[in-house]
Protein backbone atom coordinates (compact mmCIF):
# COMPACT_ATOMS: atom_id res chain seq x y z
CA UNK A 1 0.00 0.00 0.00
CA UNK A 2 1.15 3.41 -1.00
CA UNK A 3 1.00 5.85 1.51
CA UNK A 4 -0.49 9.07 0.82
CA UNK A 5 1.30 10.86 3.94
CA UNK A 6 4.23 12.61 2.05
CA UNK A 7 2.69 14.42 0.05
CA UNK A 8 5.60 15.18 -2.89
CA UNK A 9 5.13 11.02 -3.01
CA UNK A 10 1.78 10.82 -3.60
CA UNK A 11 1.49 13.24 -6.52
CA UNK A 12 4.97 11.43 -7.86
CA UNK A 13 3.40 7.98 -7.84
CA UNK A 14 -0.27 8.39 -7.40
CA UNK A 15 -0.81 9.29 -11.67
CA UNK A 16 0.99 6.53 -12.62
CA UNK A 17 -0.55 4.00 -10.23
CA UNK A 18 -3.95 4.67 -11.21
CA UNK A 19 -3.26 5.30 -15.16
CA UNK A 20 -1.02 2.32 -16.00
CA UNK A 21 -3.62 0.14 -14.80
CA UNK A 22 -6.21 1.41 -16.41
CA UNK A 23 -4.53 1.25 -19.89
CA UNK A 24 -3.91 -2.41 -18.91
CA UNK A 25 -7.16 -3.00 -18.88
CA UNK A 26 -8.70 -1.08 -21.35
CA UNK A 27 -5.99 -2.99 -23.80
CA UNK A 28 -7.51 -6.63 -22.27
CA UNK A 29 -10.83 -5.23 -22.72
CA UNK A 30 -10.09 -4.20 -26.22
CA UNK A 31 -8.41 -7.66 -26.89
CA UNK A 32 -11.21 -9.84 -25.14
CA UNK A 33 -14.20 -7.82 -26.54
CA UNK A 34 -15.47 -9.93 -30.05
CA UNK A 35 -13.88 -8.64 -33.73
CA UNK A 36 -15.13 -11.15 -35.71
CA UNK A 37 -13.67 -14.13 -37.05
CA UNK A 38 -12.72 -16.97 -34.59
CA UNK A 39 -12.83 -16.10 -30.89
CA UNK A 40 -9.82 -16.19 -28.59
CA UNK A 41 -8.32 -19.14 -27.77
CA UNK A 42 -8.95 -20.12 -23.72
CA UNK A 43 -5.17 -19.54 -23.29
CA UNK A 44 -5.37 -16.04 -24.25
CA UNK A 45 -8.59 -15.41 -22.52
CA UNK A 46 -7.12 -16.69 -19.32
CA UNK A 47 -3.99 -14.81 -19.91
CA UNK A 48 -6.17 -10.99 -20.52
CA UNK A 49 -8.23 -12.08 -17.33
CA UNK A 50 -5.10 -12.43 -15.29
CA UNK A 51 -4.06 -8.99 -16.46
CA UNK A 52 -7.45 -7.33 -15.60
CA UNK A 53 -7.67 -8.78 -12.34
CA UNK A 54 -3.64 -8.08 -11.35
CA UNK A 55 -4.28 -4.25 -12.11
CA UNK A 56 -7.24 -4.25 -10.37
CA UNK A 57 -5.09 -5.57 -7.32
CA UNK A 58 -2.75 -3.39 -7.67
CA UNK A 59 -5.29 -0.49 -8.00
CA UNK A 60 -7.21 -1.64 -4.62
CA UNK A 61 -3.79 -2.35 -2.82
CA UNK A 62 -4.62 -5.20 -0.38
CA UNK A 63 -2.31 -5.38 2.53
CA UNK A 64 -2.50 -6.90 5.25
CA UNK A 65 -4.95 -10.22 5.32
CA UNK A 66 -7.65 -10.62 7.09
CA UNK A 67 -10.85 -12.32 6.72
CA UNK A 68 -13.06 -9.50 5.60
CA UNK A 69 -10.34 -8.70 3.04
CA UNK A 70 -10.44 -12.14 1.64
CA UNK A 71 -13.99 -11.97 1.35
CA UNK A 72 -13.79 -9.00 -0.06
CA UNK A 73 -11.51 -10.15 -2.44
CA UNK A 74 -13.44 -13.35 -3.41
CA UNK A 75 -17.01 -11.37 -3.88
CA UNK A 76 -14.93 -8.40 -6.05
CA UNK A 77 -13.45 -10.67 -8.32
CA UNK A 78 -16.58 -12.70 -8.75
CA UNK A 79 -18.30 -8.92 -9.89
CA UNK A 80 -15.33 -7.92 -11.97
CA UNK A 81 -14.35 -11.01 -13.35
CA UNK A 82 -17.83 -12.12 -13.90
CA UNK A 83 -18.73 -8.49 -15.66
CA UNK A 84 -16.02 -8.95 -18.21
CA UNK A 85 -16.95 -12.33 -19.31
CA UNK A 86 -20.41 -10.89 -19.11
CA UNK A 87 -20.23 -8.10 -21.76
CA UNK A 88 -17.31 -10.25 -23.90
CA UNK A 89 -19.09 -13.52 -24.18
CA UNK A 90 -19.65 -14.48 -27.68
CA UNK A 91 -22.71 -16.66 -26.42
CA UNK A 92 -25.75 -14.08 -24.89
CA UNK A 93 -27.26 -16.80 -22.80
CA UNK A 94 -23.50 -17.25 -21.27
CA UNK A 95 -23.54 -13.65 -20.79
CA UNK A 96 -27.02 -13.91 -18.95
CA UNK A 97 -25.29 -16.50 -16.91
CA UNK A 98 -22.62 -14.40 -16.17
CA UNK A 99 -24.41 -11.63 -14.95
CA UNK A 100 -25.84 -14.47 -12.59
CA UNK A 101 -22.43 -14.51 -10.94
CA UNK A 102 -22.51 -10.99 -11.13
CA UNK A 103 -25.26 -10.36 -8.94
CA UNK A 104 -24.58 -12.68 -6.31
CA UNK A 105 -21.26 -11.42 -5.83
CA UNK A 106 -22.78 -8.22 -5.57
CA UNK A 107 -25.11 -9.56 -2.88
CA UNK A 108 -22.28 -10.94 -1.00
CA UNK A 109 -20.60 -7.36 -1.15
CA UNK A 110 -23.33 -6.69 0.28
CA UNK A 111 -23.30 -8.56 3.04
CA UNK A 112 -19.80 -7.43 3.97
CA UNK A 113 -21.28 -4.25 4.44
CA UNK A 114 -24.44 -5.40 6.66
CA UNK A 115 -27.16 -5.37 4.42
CA UNK A 116 -28.67 -9.01 4.98
CA UNK A 117 -32.13 -8.08 3.67
CA UNK A 118 -30.92 -5.71 0.83
CA UNK A 119 -28.86 -8.96 -0.02
CA UNK A 120 -31.89 -11.52 0.09
CA UNK A 121 -33.99 -9.57 -2.15
CA UNK A 122 -31.18 -8.81 -4.45
CA UNK A 123 -31.03 -12.68 -5.05
CA UNK A 124 -34.80 -13.31 -5.07
CA UNK A 125 -35.42 -9.93 -7.59
CA UNK A 126 -32.37 -10.02 -9.44
CA UNK A 127 -31.18 -14.08 -10.05
CA UNK A 128 -34.87 -15.05 -9.51
CA UNK A 129 -37.09 -12.93 -11.55
CA UNK A 130 -34.79 -10.70 -13.91
CA UNK A 131 -32.55 -13.26 -15.17
CA UNK A 132 -35.12 -16.12 -15.74
CA UNK A 133 -37.30 -14.02 -17.71
CA UNK A 134 -34.01 -12.58 -19.86
CA UNK A 135 -33.20 -15.98 -20.59
CA UNK A 136 -36.57 -16.84 -21.18
CA UNK A 137 -37.05 -14.29 -23.98
CA UNK A 138 -33.18 -15.64 -25.28
CA UNK A 139 -34.54 -18.86 -25.71
CA UNK A 140 -37.56 -17.57 -27.10
CA UNK A 141 -35.98 -15.13 -29.44
CA UNK A 142 -32.56 -17.08 -30.25
CA UNK A 143 -33.20 -20.69 -30.35
CA UNK A 144 -30.42 -21.47 -33.47
CA UNK A 145 -28.06 -20.23 -30.43
CA UNK A 146 -24.94 -17.99 -31.26
CA UNK A 147 -25.96 -15.23 -33.59
CA UNK A 148 -23.72 -13.20 -36.39
CA UNK A 149 -24.51 -10.48 -34.35
CA UNK A 150 -23.38 -11.64 -31.41
CA UNK A 151 -19.61 -12.14 -32.78
CA UNK A 152 -18.83 -8.71 -33.54
CA UNK A 153 -19.38 -5.45 -31.75
CA UNK A 154 -19.75 -1.83 -32.70
CA UNK A 155 -16.56 -0.12 -32.47
CA UNK A 156 -14.93 -1.44 -29.18
CA UNK A 157 -11.66 0.76 -29.15
CA UNK A 158 -13.70 3.73 -29.23
CA UNK A 159 -15.96 2.54 -26.35
CA UNK A 160 -13.18 1.09 -24.16
CA UNK A 161 -11.25 4.35 -24.70
CA UNK A 162 -14.35 5.86 -23.48
CA UNK A 163 -15.02 3.82 -20.26
CA UNK A 164 -11.69 3.68 -19.52
CA UNK A 165 -11.35 7.46 -19.60
CA UNK A 166 -14.16 7.47 -17.10
CA UNK A 167 -12.89 4.56 -15.18
CA UNK A 168 -9.74 6.87 -14.04
CA UNK A 169 -11.14 9.35 -14.14
CA UNK A 170 -13.57 7.98 -11.03
CA UNK A 171 -10.57 6.43 -9.54
CA UNK A 172 -8.82 9.17 -9.43
CA UNK A 173 -11.78 11.25 -7.64
CA UNK A 174 -12.14 8.33 -5.78
CA UNK A 175 -8.27 8.38 -4.42
CA UNK A 176 -8.35 12.40 -4.24
CA UNK A 177 -11.68 13.29 -1.87
CA UNK A 178 -10.28 12.02 1.25
CA UNK A 179 -7.20 14.05 1.31
CA UNK A 180 -9.31 17.14 -0.25
CA UNK A 181 -11.90 16.41 2.98
CA UNK A 182 -9.50 16.09 5.41
CA UNK A 183 -7.62 19.02 4.72
CA UNK A 184 -10.76 20.99 5.12
CA UNK A 185 -11.97 19.14 8.09
CA UNK A 186 -10.43 18.75 11.36
CA UNK A 187 -7.74 16.17 11.62
CA UNK A 188 -9.37 14.54 14.84
CA UNK A 189 -12.40 13.08 12.15
CA UNK A 190 -9.48 11.50 9.36
CA UNK A 191 -9.97 8.13 10.71
CA UNK A 192 -10.17 4.80 9.29
CA UNK A 193 -14.09 3.39 8.76
CA UNK A 194 -13.50 1.27 11.46
CA UNK A 195 -13.17 3.71 14.72
CA UNK A 196 -16.15 5.83 12.37
CA UNK A 197 -18.43 2.49 12.26
CA UNK A 198 -17.97 2.14 16.42
CA UNK A 199 -18.41 5.89 17.44
CA UNK A 200 -19.96 7.76 14.27
CA UNK A 201 -22.19 10.45 16.43
CA UNK A 202 -19.99 11.09 19.04
CA UNK A 203 -16.56 11.31 16.58
CA UNK A 204 -18.11 13.26 13.84
CA UNK A 205 -17.45 12.51 10.40
CA UNK A 206 -15.09 13.00 7.68
CA UNK A 207 -17.70 14.01 4.97
CA UNK A 208 -20.61 15.44 6.80
CA UNK A 209 -20.31 16.81 10.24
CA UNK A 210 -22.43 15.00 12.99
CA UNK A 211 -25.13 18.00 13.49
CA UNK A 212 -25.98 17.95 9.22
CA UNK A 213 -26.17 14.05 9.47
CA UNK A 214 -27.90 14.17 12.64
CA UNK A 215 -30.63 16.73 11.17
CA UNK A 216 -31.58 14.87 7.91
CA UNK A 217 -33.65 12.01 7.89
CA UNK A 218 -33.73 11.26 11.70
CA UNK A 219 -35.72 8.14 11.30
CA UNK A 220 -33.21 6.46 8.97
CA UNK A 221 -30.85 7.11 12.18
CA UNK A 222 -31.03 3.80 13.54
CA UNK A 223 -31.34 4.41 17.39
CA UNK A 224 -28.94 1.36 18.93
CA UNK A 225 -26.32 2.30 15.93
CA UNK A 226 -27.26 -0.97 14.67
CA UNK A 227 -27.12 -0.39 10.30
CA UNK A 228 -28.98 -2.80 8.36
CA UNK A 229 -31.16 -4.24 10.32
CA UNK A 230 -34.89 -5.35 9.37
CA UNK A 231 -35.98 -2.80 12.01
CA UNK A 232 -33.88 -0.17 11.35
CA UNK A 233 -34.54 -0.46 7.24
CA UNK A 234 -38.06 -0.36 7.65
CA UNK A 235 -37.81 2.50 9.87
CA UNK A 236 -35.90 4.51 7.29
CA UNK A 237 -38.34 2.84 4.86
CA UNK A 238 -42.10 3.57 6.15
CA UNK A 239 -40.64 6.54 8.45
CA UNK A 240 -38.64 8.78 6.22
CA UNK A 241 -39.52 7.34 2.76
CA UNK A 242 -43.23 6.54 2.97
CA UNK A 243 -43.72 8.26 0.26
CA UNK A 244 -41.27 7.15 -2.39
CA UNK A 245 -42.72 3.59 -0.84
CA UNK A 246 -45.91 4.47 -1.92
CA UNK A 247 -44.54 5.97 -5.22
CA UNK A 248 -42.40 2.63 -5.91
CA UNK A 249 -45.70 0.97 -5.32
CA UNK A 250 -47.55 2.92 -8.26
CA UNK A 251 -44.62 2.54 -10.68
CA UNK A 252 -44.62 -1.02 -9.91
CA UNK A 253 -48.15 -1.00 -11.14
CA UNK A 254 -47.98 1.06 -13.97
CA UNK A 255 -45.20 -0.85 -15.26
CA UNK A 256 -47.54 -3.88 -14.73
CA UNK A 257 -50.31 -2.50 -16.24
CA UNK A 258 -48.41 -1.13 -19.66
CA UNK A 259 -45.74 -4.27 -19.74
CA UNK A 260 -49.83 -6.12 -20.09
CA UNK A 261 -50.88 -3.50 -22.55
CA UNK A 262 -47.53 -3.71 -24.59
CA UNK A 263 -47.41 -7.37 -25.24
CA UNK A 264 -48.10 -8.73 -28.63
CA UNK A 265 -51.65 -10.16 -28.25
CA UNK A 266 -52.39 -14.05 -29.03
CA UNK A 267 -54.85 -12.99 -31.69
CA UNK A 268 -52.02 -10.90 -33.54
CA UNK A 269 -49.71 -14.50 -33.98
CA UNK A 270 -47.26 -15.46 -31.27
CA UNK A 271 -43.38 -15.08 -31.76
CA UNK B 1 -6.76 3.49 0.78
CA UNK B 2 -9.74 2.84 2.96
CA UNK B 3 -12.27 0.34 3.10
CA UNK B 4 -14.73 2.80 1.56
CA UNK B 5 -12.42 3.38 -1.58
CA UNK B 6 -12.03 -0.15 -2.36
CA UNK B 7 -16.00 -0.99 -2.84
CA UNK B 8 -16.38 2.55 -4.45
CA UNK B 9 -13.79 1.12 -7.04
CA UNK B 10 -15.51 -2.00 -7.75
CA UNK B 11 -18.92 -0.32 -8.13
CA UNK B 12 -16.94 2.05 -10.52
CA UNK B 13 -15.55 -0.71 -12.25
CA UNK B 14 -18.92 -2.48 -12.34
CA UNK B 15 -20.61 0.76 -13.80
CA UNK B 16 -17.95 1.12 -16.72
CA UNK B 17 -18.05 -2.57 -17.64
CA UNK B 18 -22.01 -1.94 -17.93
CA UNK B 19 -21.21 1.57 -19.77
CA UNK B 20 -19.05 -0.69 -22.13
CA UNK B 21 -20.88 -3.31 -22.79
CA UNK B 22 -23.85 -1.53 -23.01
CA UNK B 23 -22.22 0.93 -25.88
CA UNK B 24 -20.46 -1.99 -27.77
CA UNK B 25 -23.13 -4.76 -27.84
CA UNK B 26 -25.68 -5.41 -30.17
CA UNK B 27 -28.03 -8.12 -28.99
CA UNK B 28 -30.72 -6.14 -27.03
CA UNK B 29 -31.13 -8.30 -24.24
CA UNK B 30 -26.91 -8.06 -23.70
CA UNK B 31 -27.55 -4.18 -23.89
CA UNK B 32 -30.40 -4.75 -21.17
CA UNK B 33 -28.52 -7.12 -19.11
CA UNK B 34 -25.33 -4.61 -19.18
CA UNK B 35 -27.78 -1.21 -18.08
CA UNK B 36 -28.68 -3.66 -15.05
CA UNK B 37 -25.01 -4.22 -14.09
CA UNK B 38 -24.46 -0.55 -13.69
CA UNK B 39 -27.69 -0.44 -11.48
CA UNK B 40 -25.34 -2.91 -9.53
CA UNK B 41 -22.34 -0.80 -9.52
CA UNK B 42 -24.59 2.78 -8.32
CA UNK B 43 -26.06 0.56 -5.58
CA UNK B 44 -22.59 -0.94 -4.19
CA UNK B 45 -21.50 2.73 -3.99
CA UNK B 46 -24.80 3.54 -1.95
CA UNK B 47 -24.52 0.61 -0.09
CA UNK B 48 -21.05 1.08 0.81
CA UNK B 49 -21.41 4.84 1.80
CA UNK B 50 -24.84 3.18 3.89
CA UNK B 51 -22.22 1.69 6.17
CA UNK B 52 -19.82 4.31 6.20
CA UNK B 53 -22.39 6.83 7.38
CA UNK B 54 -24.04 4.58 9.82
CA UNK B 55 -27.40 5.83 8.41
CA UNK B 56 -30.40 3.53 7.03
CA UNK B 57 -30.47 5.77 4.01
CA UNK B 58 -28.38 3.67 1.33
CA UNK B 59 -30.60 0.51 1.61
CA UNK B 60 -33.55 2.61 1.15
CA UNK B 61 -32.48 3.80 -2.17
CA UNK B 62 -31.08 0.80 -3.02
CA UNK B 63 -34.62 -0.43 -2.73
CA UNK B 64 -35.79 2.04 -4.62
CA UNK B 65 -33.17 1.25 -7.06
CA UNK B 66 -34.48 -2.20 -7.12
CA UNK B 67 -37.94 -1.33 -8.40
CA UNK B 68 -37.13 0.58 -10.20
CA UNK B 69 -34.90 -2.16 -12.11
CA UNK B 70 -37.76 -4.82 -11.94
CA UNK B 71 -40.06 -2.45 -13.48
CA UNK B 72 -37.12 -1.43 -16.29
CA UNK B 73 -37.19 -4.91 -17.40
CA UNK B 74 -40.35 -6.21 -17.34
CA UNK B 75 -41.02 -3.22 -19.86
CA UNK B 76 -37.71 -3.52 -21.80
CA UNK B 77 -38.48 -6.88 -22.36
CA UNK B 78 -41.94 -6.50 -23.90
CA UNK B 79 -40.13 -3.77 -25.81
CA UNK B 80 -37.59 -6.31 -27.37
CA UNK B 81 -40.30 -8.60 -27.29
CA UNK B 82 -42.63 -6.62 -29.76
CA UNK B 83 -39.26 -5.25 -31.71
CA UNK B 84 -38.22 -9.07 -32.30
CA UNK B 85 -42.01 -9.39 -34.13
CA UNK B 86 -41.65 -7.35 -36.35
CA UNK B 87 -37.89 -8.21 -37.63
CA UNK B 88 -37.41 -11.21 -36.32
CA UNK B 89 -34.06 -10.43 -35.10
CA UNK B 90 -32.31 -9.39 -31.75
CA UNK B 91 -29.77 -7.12 -34.10
CA UNK B 92 -30.29 -3.48 -32.70
CA UNK B 93 -28.12 -2.12 -35.64
CA UNK B 94 -31.88 -3.61 -37.72
CA UNK B 95 -33.19 -0.28 -36.02
CA UNK B 96 -30.66 2.16 -36.75
CA UNK B 97 -32.92 4.22 -39.54
CA UNK B 98 -35.80 4.75 -37.50
CA UNK B 99 -38.26 6.30 -40.77
CA UNK B 100 -39.56 4.60 -43.46
CA UNK B 101 -37.27 2.31 -45.84
CA UNK B 102 -36.74 4.81 -47.88
CA UNK B 103 -36.75 8.47 -47.26
CA UNK B 104 -37.35 10.65 -49.85
CA UNK B 105 -34.69 13.73 -48.18
CA UNK B 106 -33.00 13.92 -51.27
CA UNK B 107 -33.09 17.40 -52.13
CA UNK B 108 -31.76 17.04 -55.47
CA UNK B 109 -33.03 13.98 -56.48
CA UNK B 110 -36.90 16.36 -56.11
CA UNK B 111 -35.50 19.02 -58.26
CA UNK B 112 -34.19 16.17 -61.09
CA UNK B 113 -37.82 14.64 -61.04
CA UNK B 114 -39.50 18.07 -61.65
CA UNK B 115 -37.10 19.31 -64.04
CA UNK B 116 -37.15 15.98 -66.31
CA UNK B 117 -39.68 16.23 -68.98
CA UNK B 118 -40.92 12.32 -68.94
CA UNK B 119 -39.89 10.54 -72.27
CA UNK B 120 -43.07 9.00 -73.78
CA UNK B 121 -42.03 6.89 -76.20
CA UNK B 122 -44.52 4.14 -76.12
CA UNK B 123 -46.97 6.36 -76.71
CA UNK B 124 -45.66 8.38 -79.23
CA UNK B 125 -47.82 6.87 -82.17
CA UNK B 126 -51.01 7.88 -80.20
CA UNK B 127 -51.97 11.85 -81.04
CA UNK B 128 -51.45 13.84 -78.53
CA UNK B 129 -54.58 14.98 -76.82
CA UNK B 130 -54.97 16.28 -73.78
CA UNK B 131 -55.34 13.80 -71.34
CA UNK B 132 -59.57 13.22 -70.03
CA UNK B 133 -60.36 10.54 -67.59
CA UNK B 134 -58.21 7.25 -67.78
CA UNK B 135 -55.70 5.88 -70.77
CA UNK B 136 -57.27 3.21 -71.79
CA UNK B 137 -56.07 -0.42 -71.79
CA UNK B 138 -54.51 -1.50 -74.93
CA UNK B 139 -51.23 -3.63 -75.75
CA UNK B 140 -48.46 -1.78 -78.40
CA UNK B 141 -48.42 -4.42 -81.16
CA UNK B 142 -51.77 -4.04 -81.84
CA UNK B 143 -51.34 0.16 -82.46
CA UNK B 144 -48.57 0.05 -84.48
CA UNK B 145 -50.69 -2.54 -86.64
CA UNK B 146 -53.10 -0.18 -86.73
CA UNK B 147 -51.02 2.71 -87.92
Amino acid sequence: MFSLDTTLLAQMETPWAIILPVIVIGLSLVWLLPRGGKGLSRLSQILALALIWGSLFSLTGLGHIAVTDVLFGVFSTGAILGGICMITSRNSAYSALWFAIVTLSVCGLFLLRSAPFLSAATVIVYAGAIIVTFLFVLMLAQQEGTAGYDATSSSPLLTTVFGMVLFGSLILGISSWPKISISAASPATSAAGTEVAKAPAAQGHRYFTSAETEQANAWSRHPEGEVGSLHGLGRSLFGDYLFAVEFAGTLLLVACIGAIAMAPRRSQGTL
Amino acid sequence: MTELDKYLIVGAALFVLGAIGFLTRRNLIVMMLSAEMMLHGVGINLVAFNYEHQHNQGQSFTIMILTVAACEAGLALVLILSLYKRRKTLDVDVWGELGEAKPLCDVRLERRATVVEPQEEEFSVDPRLTPAGRLPQFNKQESVTRV
